[in-house]
């Protein structure tokens, strides 16, 4: 039977084509698809700490999250029988008038890779669609990203939209992109506010609980 | 003498005065003040009541609208680099990238931004290898640019940009840098988008930098040509996702130093003075700094820890700081004041200019910009 920390390293070194292959060789040797996915999620938390100590770095990131996109890919029709169970739901997307999405793709990726099921709305995305989906889909975290100092305001706006529907009590608000720092998360009237996607991924599982 | 004449004298002489701070300050000599730029490209048009959606199809309403932004501030010394020509066509030619801007593509009066999405399939860097970089440009710029703009802009180049320069001086304004360029990486990272491009460096990485050594002759050459237009002998030399923080380490040694080390020490031995934009966060990497010419400007945004940069490079390069977009639109005055202050305090005398870290945002408010004019006056006279 292939062994499955074979796949974390080979994820966690950013060996693509070892890595698909590793995959690929434990799904025909029947390894379950829900033992693959927690390889890849452990390599996934190791690309997290070497980014951390500065040995990664964001295009690191998005490499990894290249190779577990595709791994993933080929595990879908496994996990659709198994039990692969969330830690929770987040709502994300860029705000209003704000088109940028490399950022917000990437803390995507890193948050789905730490077991989080994420709403993605896109781009340049009015409050009341943020407000809609959270109602929808009962997630109790939403992130914002923007790139443009242009985007403070829709964050605002979008945390008086939440508050107008009565649901800014029950929703973590996050924020991130470039120009964002303490100052604007206060000003805006967020909870918090990230750095960087391995920051995101570490306020969502406070927030959720989520240890491991 | 008519008092227009007398008026325009009297502005000329300014500008000798201004332009003589600055290059004090380049040369590390001592200032009477530390000089401060201005650099708001979108700002400057709102500030004077120009709509965006005017300024991006109207390249002389861009200049006047620059210059009377410039004359409503308390005494700034000059621009960092001039609006001329129109911002989408620059930043298109630069990026090889889509522009989107407002009153098009975007509603009225929102900022022009650069449109994500792979112009350039991965196939497309045999165009380059077999044909070589001017045809990759011709292929590439026919999908990213918009021909009525191309051409507008174009003439407009030809009719008033040769005559930019003095439009600044007459109105009592130095100019820092009068030409852009950047390495290809940036250039390749624009059009085939940037998580494209990254995975590139990754899988196929000797084709990257066999595509970015045709690439890069282009660039050197377009500084060297650029400047010898004009009598200012500086360049902008930008840099934004080659930055330390995106790029891991290998793929910077490999495909991203050598191009501006090559560059710099090319347009160094021209003569040419060359300004860094340097966006985002280059704290990693900021030792290696040491070995391009001595007496670059280093333009930074806020990201990258200046006095740590200071502390390293010490007088091997002149400092732009580095006043943060984010303090422009969310602060106060009191805290852009402060922020001013302490870099003056900690960075200064002498090697200094002040400047907008990348540059103002149109939601800056205008009592945030006359703070950072003001406390770089107050802050930074010595004589």
């Amino acid at each position: 039977m292939p062994d499955t920390a074979k796949i974390k390293r080979a994820l966690a070194d950013l060996d693509e084509d070892l890595a698909l292959h590793l995959a690929k060789e434990s799904l025909d040797a029947g390894v379950p698809a829900l033992d693959i996915l927690r390889a890849c999620q452990e390599g996934m938390l190791e690309v997290g700490s070497r980014f951390e100590c500065q040995e990664y770095f964001v295009s690191d990131l998005m490499m990894s999250g290249e190779i577990f996109k595709q791994i993933s890919a080929l595990l879908e029709p496994g996990l659709k029988t198994g039990a692969a169970q969330c830690s929770g739901k987040v709502v994300f997307g860029t705000v209003k008038g704000d088109i940028h999405d490399i950022g917000k793709d990437i803390v995507v990726n890193m948050l789905r890779s730490a077991n989080l099921e994420v709403i993605d709305l896109g781009v340049d995305v009015a409050p009341e669609r943020f407000v809609e989906a959270l109602k929808q889909s009962g997630a109790t975290i939403l992130g914002m990203s923007g790139l443009l100092t242009l985007a403070f305001d829709s964050m605002r706006a979008t945390i008086a939209a939440l508050s107008a529907a009565g649901m800014r009590g029950e929703i973590k608000v996050m924020i991130g992109g470039g120009p964002v720092d303490g100052n604007v998360c206060k000003v805006v009237g967020a909870d918090d506010w990230g750095a960087d996607a391995q920051q995101a991924v570490r306020l969502a599982k406070n927030w959720l609980g989520v240890h491991a | 003498m008519p008092e227009t004449q007398l008026q325009s004298r009297n502005k000329l002489d300014i500008w000798r005065q201004r332009e003589a701070r600055i290059r004090k300050a380049l040369n590390y000599e001592p200032v009477d003040r530390i000089p401060v730029l201005f650099y708001g490209v979108a700002w400057a048009p709102l500030s004077q009541g120009l709509p965006l959606s005017h300024f991006c199809t109207d390249p002389e309403a861009g200049v006047e609208a620059t210059l009377d932004a410039l004359d409503s501030l308390p005494d700034v010394d000059g621009i960092n680099q001039p609006t001329g020509g129109l911002i989408s066509v620059g930043l298109t030619s630069l990026w090889l990238s889509r522009v989107e801007i407002p009153g098009r593509e975007l509603p009225e009066n929102t900022l022009w931004q650069v449109h994500e999405e792979e112009t350039m399939k991965v196939e497309d860097y045999d165009i380059i290898l077999n044909q070589g970089w001017e045809a990759f440009l011709a292929y590439i710029g026919a999908k990213v640019h918009k021909p009525d703009l191309l051409e507008k802009n174009n003439e407009w180049l030809r009719t008033k940009g040769p005559g930019l320069t003095q439009r600044y001086r007459e109105r009592g304004y130095s100019i820092l840098a009068s030409m852009d360029t950047t390495i290809p990486f940036e250039a390749l990272c624009g059009a085939r988008s940037m998580q494209k491009f990254f995975f590139d460096c990754y899988r196929m990485p000797d084709k990257v930098k066999a595509a970015l050594d045709i690439g890069q002759s282009f660039y050197t050459n377009l500084a060297i040509s650029g400047t010898s237009m004009t009598d200012i002998k500086a360049t902008w030399v930008g840099g934004w996702r080659a930055a330390s923080a995106l790029v891991s380490p290998k793929i910077w040694d490999k495909l991203v130093f050598p191009y501006y080390h090559d560059m710099l020490t090319k347009l160094h031995e021209h003569g040419i003075l060359c300004v860094l934009h340097f966006d985002h966060n280059w704290d990693r990497d900021i030792k290696r700094f040491l070995e391009f010419p001595k007496g670059c400007v280093l333009a930074l945004d806020g990201a990258t820890d200046i006095r740590r940069a200071k502390d390293i490079l010490g007088d091997h390069m002149v400092f732009l700081g580095d006043v943060p977009s984010s303090l422009f639109a969310a602060g106060t005055p009191d805290a852009v004041y402060k922020y001013v202050q302490e870099l003056i305090r900690d960075l200064g005398p002498t090697g200094l200019i002040m400047n907008p870290g990348c540059d103002i945002p149109p939601n800056a408010p205008r009592a945030n910009v006359e703070a950072f004019v003001t406390a770089t006056h107050e802050c930074g006279t010595y004589a």
